[in-house]
Formats: structure tokens, sequence, C-alpha cells
């Protein structure tokens, strides 16, 4: 070996120590980088909002941190979440999001998770996802009457087990008895919505806010109807569609509507922090978050892009995704029958 | 209507040349062209990394900046593949096949010339096919359903006879692993894990980007490092010129013509990309070219076919996100993502004018911007060609720590995953076995790549149709196109060899251990894979079981044929490297290759990208080639330099601490 080698590896060493030590500042922001971290693909609904939120956030937190969006994908982002709980540090500096569906995941059972939702820090939510059945003219079931008379079943995409589009579907069917065919394994809402206009499916229930942005035009030309909403009460633009929960007949049906989709709503986009981080930054970043959901210049860019903006705090969600978890074994064994 | 057309043809021009646009586009096609040309780092994540900038910008500028970029990475990454062998893109690995060879054989420039100038009829030619398809996109792409993406995705499976190269039972089998490591993760429809060994990052398959990256890369590096050459072995001044090149794209513009088409067709099929393209594309030159045994070897046709047919998709891939808001790939779904933010809703709107409240001179500003790029690329990139090609005159032992340190990072900087790594390093010791026992590398990517879209298009077909889609007219016609596409190769087969018959007799039959053992692992570990997937259940099981078994069968006749001596293998094929080296020094060489191809990743693991790299990359030039100090000094301080602002700082990958500083670290 080379006698200079040792020397060249404390310069090196050295070097590496001398990028790695940031500045002790006053405020513990200062100097440092805060990312976000999408459990999702890049350029989808979840990375469109969390990139626009990374873009306002850091002058709202004291010290002015550079903010940085990453995507870490898999598993319909239980790959990015386990690591939020186990292996990304408490240290305030990462904030995870995730597609909330995962937290009744693991209530039911759902293999792959590793984590415990009820310990995350969550600073909330920038929006919630009302769920909107949209059907095309074509298909012939333009109202639930017409639904509930169907002699086959009425086809509905679905994305894979657990996905909003496969619930919702689903749900509908175990608890008021309507002829449906979940047709899973679309790559997402846009595929389904592809499928529905060439008549290979009648259509598909997922979020409103993303559905009247992507099928304008259609609802627009009464092509496609939104036919049934499973919200608690009816959204400001569709104010006559019926409700869902309206026409359940027992209490287990209600009961199935309000956990299987209605209540998840409010946590289905969670922004959150690993769980052990200290309190004085979990507030920080709370309140940096909901200034930011707030701030003029980053309402004009979310009207920009369209992207509706309605916050639910970090108490609000935490409190939401403990009551899931009060369900007693009888519900869960029904959730699980109907949605699996 | 027409006339609205044409005033929208020209008015996307004007949006185009605005001076921010124009700019914005340049800046672009400058990043685009260094990530392209960087191996690993592809054009997804960089669109990725740049959608935060586009919120300021006007819908004009922002698509000018990405489609820029995305529109002449394919084109630079061809550039990698020649000169290297090593993928600059996923979507340029078909080019390495024969344009590696070409510049093994000192005709580098003439290899580039073909791949740049096809490149540039390829990207005109999708550009075009997005602007006519533009008035009749809706009708053509809602005309076909589930069933007609299988019957797609089974022709597209039929190519794998022409790149099966010397043995078709080998390529059905290569093409048979393809298609069982492509159900690797969660199934498409019940959700049950397969092949996961309980790893998470396994649940959403194989990436691609891994895939490739070791396939091609590694094996190419450890040649380099046995031969301990340059890239060049040869010095061909006289056919080595780059408008030498140029010719061949006209002398061959039917080829190029039809690859294109191809490229930008089947882009149009959600779930098929440049990817797929590429190698479908490769196929048909085989096909059609005289002289198949040439491919493999540095034919330029081989060149011509992918770089058409990579560059053309971009159009075609285009149409159904304009269109439909679908994205057809990767990319595609990033470009998506800039719509929402812009506050676009593809779809119709973007197929109107804008007198009736549509969007159409923005999208043939798109079709604009492929085609400036395009041109700007290709000239920018003819004025330094000559000197790019010297690059396969420097020697290897330069080349190999920097390349290698650019295959991890990045592998890990597609998603993120460090587990990416491993796949790169498992990948690229079964792509240097195949290599070496002559089974085609090209088939097992094809069935990789269509796999998937396979299976959930099977499914998606039964579950909706039942049976009675077989019945479909459109399914009625791909059918025929796929018996009469399987059977073409074998008809003309038959007729050659009875036009040849007589002439000088196969080279004696040769058994090889080493051949026997892999195939027997092959055996072995499909027949394990059979056994487990016994516990999928109907829905997961189905494709596997129906691809498995009759693969299975297949490797086991392969086995059969080989240790009855009976297979056929060219002479040269069974040694470990050229003449001029030993057999024991070959091996040598190459154990200790891949000794520190896996110790450059344990390194990292262990001490990060930043130290654990730079690390390597010194120990490779000083210990493992014995380089001078300066040399060693300047190119290690380079590639620290490199990790250091371009990925860390620039790009702000977040790269995992070595583990070693984890361990160190106080709880």
């Amino acid at each position: 070996m080379n006698k200079r080698l040792p020397a060249a590896l404390t310069t090196l060493i050295a070097l590496a120590a001398f990028t790695d030590g940031a500045a002790q500042s006053q405020p513990y922001y200062e100097g440092k980088t805060l990312r976000i971290v999408v459990g999702l693909g890049a350029g989808g609904g979840f990375d469109t909002y969390a990139r626009l939120i990374g873009r306002h956030l850091g002058k709202h937190i004291p010290g002015n941190p550079t903010i940085v969006v990453d995507n870490m994908t898999g598993a319909g982002s239980i790959l990015m979440t386990n690591h939020l709980y186990k292996v990304m540090k408490p240290d305030g500096l990462t904030i995870g999001h995730f597609n909330g569906a995962i937290i009744l995941g693991q209530i039911l059972g759902q293999k792959g998770i590793d984590f415990d939702a009820r310990r995350f820090e969550y600073l909330g939510a920038a929006v919630k996802e009302d769920v909107v059945c949209g059907l095309t003219k074509a298909s012939g079931i333009t109202s639930i009457q017409r639904w509930q008379a169907a002699k086959a079943p009425v086809k509905l995409g679905g994305v894979a087990p657990g996905a909003t589009p496969d619930n919702s579907g689903r749900i509908l069917g175990a608890a008021l008895g309507l002829p449906v065919q979940v047709v899973s394994g679309y790559k997402g809402t846009s595929a389904i919505r592809l499928a529905a206009e060439s008549g290979e499916l009648a259509g598909g229930c997922w979020s409103w806010e993303s559905m009247r942005a992507t099928w304008r035009k259609g609802l627009e030309t009464g092509e496609v109807i939104p036919v049934v909403q499973i919200v608690a009460k009816p959204l400001p633009d569709i104010p006559n569609v019926p409700l869902a929960i309206n026409f359940a007949k027992t209490d287990d049906a209600r009961n199935l509507i309000l956990v299987g989709v209605q209540n998840s709503s409010a946590f289905a986009r969670p922004f959150a922090l690993p769980p052990g981080t200290p309190g004085d930054r979990v507030r920080i970043l709370h309140d940096a978050f909901h200034a930011t959901l707030k701030d003029p210049a980053f309402l004009a860019e979310a009207k920009k892009a369209r992207l509706a903006i309605d916050p639910i705090t970090g108490a609000e969600m935490k409190q939401l995704v403990a009551d899931v978890f009060k369900l007693d074994a009888a519900m869960i064994a029904k959730l699980k029958a109907a949605l699996y | 209507m027409l006339a609205e057309m044409a005033g929208a043809f020209a008015s996307g021009l004007t949006l185009v040349f605005t001076p921010a646009a124009l700019g914005l586009m340049l800046a672009g096609i400058a990043l685009g062209f260094v990530v392209g040309i960087l191996p690993g780092l592809g054009g997804p994540t960089t669109l990725a990394l740049m959608l935060p900038f586009i919120f300021t910008m006007e819908p004009a500028e922002a698509f000018a900046f990405l489609l820029g970029m995305a529109a002449v990475t394919a084109t630079t990454g061809d550039i990698t593949s020649i000169l290297f062998g090593v993928p600059g893109e996923p979507t340029t690995a078909s080019t390495i096949v024969d344009g590696h060879p070409m510049a093994k054989q000192g005709q580098a420039g003439r290899a580039l010339g073909a791949a740049l100038m096809s490149s540039l009829v390829g990207a005109l030619f999708g550009a075009f096919a997005l602007a006519l398809a533009i008035p009749v996109v809706r009708p053509l792409v809602l005309a076909f359903g589930s069933p007609e993406y299988f019957m797609l995705a089974v022709l597209g499976l039929t190519f794998v006879a022409a790149l099966a190269g010397d043995s078709l039972l080998k390529g059905l089998v290569a093409a048979g692993l393809g298609l069982m490591f492509a159900t690797v993760g969660l199934d498409p429809i019940s959700g049950t894990q397969r092949y996961t060994f309980d790893q998470l990052f396994l649940w959403d398959g194989i990436g691609l980007v891994p895939i490739t990256i070791g396939f091609f890369a590694i094996p190419e590096i450890i040649d380099l490092a046995v031969r301990r050459t340059a890239i060049a072995r040869e010095h061909f001044t006289r056919l080595g010129g780059v408008m030498e090149g140029v010719k061949d794209t006209f002398r061959h513009a039917g080829l190029v013509i039809r690859c294109s088409a191809i490229g930008a067709y089947v882009g149009i099929i959600p779930g098929m990309g440049g990817s797929v393209t590429q190698w479908l594309a490769y196929a048909h030159a085989v096909q059609s070219s005289p002289g198949r045994e040439r491919f493999g070897k540095g034919a330029v046709e081989g060149v011509l076919g992918p770089g058409a047919a990579n560059n053309s998709t971009l159009g075609g891939h285009l149409i159904p996100t304009i269109a439909f808001g679908v994205p057809s790939g990767v990319t595609m779904a990033i470009l998506l993502g800039a719509f929402i933010i812009q506050g676009l809703v593809p779809g119709p709107s973007m197929l109107i004018p804008e007198s009736r409240g549509g969007h159409l001179s923005l999208t043939f500003s798109f079709v604009w911007t492929i085609v400036i790029a395009n041109i700007v690329t290709v000239a920018v990139c003819f004025i330094f060609l000559n000197q790019l090609a010297k690059v396969t005159r420097v020697r290897g032992s330069l080349l190999i720590p920097p390349v290698l340190l650019l295959i991890y990072l990045g592998a890990f900087a597609e998603k993120n995953a460090f587990e990416d790594l491993y796949l790169v390093l498992f990948f690229g010791l079964l792509g240097w076995v195949m290599e070496k026992l002559h089974w085609p590398r090209p088939a097992l990517i094809l069935g990789l790549v269509l796999g998937p879209l396979a299976e959930n298009r099977l499914f998606l077909s039964t579950d909706n149709y039942g049976i009675e889609w077989l019945a479909r007219p459109w399914v009625l016609v791909l059918i025929a196109a796929t018996l009469a596409g399987a059977l073409y190769p074998w008809w003309k087969a038959r007729s050659q060899k009875r036009a040849a018959s007589g002439v000088a007799a196969e080279p004696a039959a040769a058994r090889s251990a080493g051949s026997i053992l892999f195939t027997l692992t092959i055996v072995v570990v499909l027949g394990i894979a059979m056994w487990q997937s016994l516990d999928f259940g109907f829905r997961a099981g189905l494709f596997p079981w129906a691809i498995g078994f009759p693969v299975l069968a297949l490797a086991l006749l392969q086995l059969v044929i080989q240790a009855w001596g009976k297979e056929k293998l060219p002479a040269s094929g069974l040694t470990l490297s050229d003449p001029g080296i030993s057999a024991g020094v070959a091996a040598r060489r190459t154990a200790g290759s891949i000794g520190w191809i896996a110790g450059f990743l344990a390194a990292i693991w262990l001490l990060g990208f930043l130290i654990g790299g730079t690390l390597c990359t010194f120990l490779l030039l000083k210990v493992g080639s014995r380089e001078r100090w300066p040399i060693t000094l300047a190119l290690t301080a380079g590639a620290a330099a490199f990790v250091y602002f371009v990925f860390e700082l620039g790009l702000r990958v977040p790269f995992p601490p070595g583990r070693l500083f984890e361990w160190l670290e106080p709880a």
C-alpha cells in the first residue's frame, strides 16, 4: 500500500466533515435544508401540492430554510411512510406526504405496513378528498335510481385494492346494494377516464376536485354525469347530486360509508413529521404550514393550477385518525369483507 | 377548419419565438444535453427536479423549457451508448448493440453521425406525426380498448424472434425470463405479492433504469478492465468519419422512416415508451436488412433504427397526454404535472383554436419546440463530434472509475432508493454471464417491458368483456398480424436455408461447463419460482403460470441440447476475452474487476456517496490501475467536486449517509 494513502484519506474525511457541519446560528432552521418527501410519483396530484407548498413554506419559518421536495415512491406510498416512521430522523427537517388511505390499511391489517399512524406528528392537510361517482351518459346510468334498477353490474374503474376508486365502488355495492363490478388494475384515474370514454367502463369514483378539473369537458357537455356523492353535505357546485349516505337503510350501511369513504376524506392527503420530533419544531412547522396555506402568493399560484385549498389542522387530523382506531372488531370485519 | 389549423400552426411558432420562450428552451436543451450524456441520470428525474421552476412561467415558456429538455435526451443518450457501451438513457440501450461495436472498431464517428442524423429524422417525423394526428386523434385512440392494447403487446413480443440472435430457443427463454422478472411486485389486480421476498422496494416491480444500466454497462466495464486498452481497438480513419454516418442515414432512408413510424405510432399506446419502441425498431432493422449475422457486430442499420425510433416516440407519446390527459409513460406523467401547474386541462380543449376558447396554438408550439430543439442539438453535436469520438482513444483505466460512479449515482437518483444499486449489480452480473454465453440480452429486456402491459390488459379485457373480446374486429386484425409476425421469420429462415444449402457446415459443437451450469441455474430458479407461485392464487398466479411453465420446458430443452453437446456456438464465443490475453490472466482480471465493481458499491454503502465514491475512485486509479499521482488526484478531485456540487448542492439528491457514520453517531 502507498504511504501517502492515510494522509489522503484524512483529507477526504476532513472535507466531508466540513461539508456536513452546518453553522450553529440562532434560529434552528437558519442555513438548514428542510425536505418534503412525497411518497408518490412526480407530476401527480400529491406531488403538485407538495411542490407548490414547498415553494412558499420557507419564508414562513424563522431562519428561512431551503425547502426541497423529492419523491420516494413505492407500494402506494407505504414505502415512504415506513421510512418516515422508522428511518428518517425526528429532527424537524423532514416532512412526509403520503396517501392517507393506508391509515385505514393499517387498521385492516394491510401487508407491508410497518408504522403506527397514531404516532406521527401531523401538520394537517391542504385539502380534503370528497369522493363523487361520475358515469358516462352512454352507460345509461344517468341517476342513482337508474343505477338501482340496473340489471347487469355497472362497471367502475379501479386502480388497486385499497385505492380510493376501488374502496368507494366496493363500499357503494356493499352498503347500498347497488349492482357494481369494480374492474381493478387501471393505471390511475386518467386511465379510468379514458376507458369510460371508449365505452369499456361506465365510470368511476374519485375526488371531485380532480374529476371536475380533468373531466371538465365531459361534465360540461353532459357526456359525464355526477351520479352520487359520498360526502357529509352536498358540495357547493353540485348541490342536487344525491348523497350516498341518504340511501343507506341500516346503521351498518351508514357506518360502512362513513368509515370506508367519508371520514377518511379529511386525512386522505396528510403532511406529517416522524414520531418524536421535538414539540417546538412541530409548532414552528405547523404554524408555517398553515400560514403558507393563507399566503396570497401561494393562493394565487394554487388558483392558477386550479388546486382547491381547504385546510385541516394537525390537531383535527390527529383526532380523526385516533377515531378510526376506536372501531370495534365487528365493524373491521365488515369493512374487510367489503373492501377485499 | 383547415385555415384555422394553419393559423394555429403558424401562431404556435410565434409562441416559441419570443425571447423568453426561446431562452428557456435553450436552457432546457442545454440541461437535456448534459443529462442525456450522463449515464444513469435520466430525463424523467431531471424533469421532476425542474418542475418547481415553471410555476412563474407562461405556458408556452414552461413547455418550451421542459419539452426542449425532454426532446434531446434521447439524442445525446445515443452518444454515451455508442462511445462507452453504457446507456446514456434507458431509451438508448439498443443503440449499444451495434453502435458500440462500431466504436470499438474505430468507427465511433460514423456511428455517431448515423445516430444523430437518424435521431433528427425521427424527431421531425414524430413532431410531424403529432401535428397530423391532432385533428383525428380522439376517435383514433378511443377505437382502442384494453383488448387491443393486449394484442399490441403480444404483437410486440413476436419481435423476440428477430432479437434472438444465434438461437431462437435461447431468445424465447430469455424473453420468458424477462416476462417472469416483470411479474415481480404486487400483481395489478388483487395486490398479491409475487417474488418480493418481503422487500417493499420490489412491490412496484423491478425498475427499468437499474436493470438497463446494470445489464449493459457492467459487462462493458468488465470487458474494458480485462482488455486494459482504450475503447477503440483499431484505428480506422477512412471509414470513421461523421459524414459517412450521415450518408448512411440517407442510404437507408426507407429503414429510418419505417423505424420513425414505429416509434411515433407505438409511442401513442400508454405503457409503450421509448424503452419498448427502440427494441421494436432494432428488431425491425435486423429483420429487414440483408445479412442478419452482421448484427451485434457493428451493423450501421442497428444504429439507425433505434436512433430514429427513440426520438420519434416523444411525438407519439404526447398525443394521448395532450388529447386525453392520459400519460403514456413516466416522462409524460411529469409533463402532466406541468399542465396542472399551468392551470391547463389536457383534453379536447388542447385541440380547439384559441378563438373558440381552446389552446391549439400552444399544442402546435410543442411541435415546434421538438423540431427546433432537435435541430439545435444535432447542429451543436456535429461541431464537437469528432472531438467526442476521441474519448474512445482514452485508456480504459481512466474511464472506468467515473463511469462506475455515474452508474451508481444515476441508479440512486432515479427513485432515491439505495436498493436499486443492488439491482444494478445483480443485473450487471447476469448481463455479463449472458453476454459471455451468447444469450440475447435484448430479448430479455423486451419481455420485461412488455410483460406488465400484457398482463394488466389481459385481465382488464377479460374482466370487462369475458371471452368475447377475442371477437372484436381490431383484435382479429391484430391476431392476424401477430401470426404473420411470428411466422414470417420462420418462413424467411427456411427459404434462406434452402437457398444456402450445401454451404460449409456449422463449426464443431462444443460443450461448455459454464454454459450448462448457467442453463441449469435458469431451470432451477424457474422451478423454484413456479413452486412459489402455487401460493399466489388464481388471479395473481395465472400469468406467471402461463409464462413460467412453457419457459421452464424450453429451458429444459436447451439444457438437454447443451448437455448432449449439440449447441451451435460461434467459434470464437467461448473464451473470456480476445486473443492476446491468456485465459489465466483474463480470468484473474475478470475476477478483479468484478471485485472492484462490488467493492465500489460496498464503499458507498459504508461511507456514503461522497466519501465512498471519491475514495473508490482514488483507490481504483492509484491502486487498481497504478496511474500517476497528478492524474489520479485530478480525477479524484473532479469526481468529488462533481458529486458534491452537481448532485448534493445542485440537484439536492438526498444521499443516505454512510452506514459507518450511523454506527459511530451517538444514539
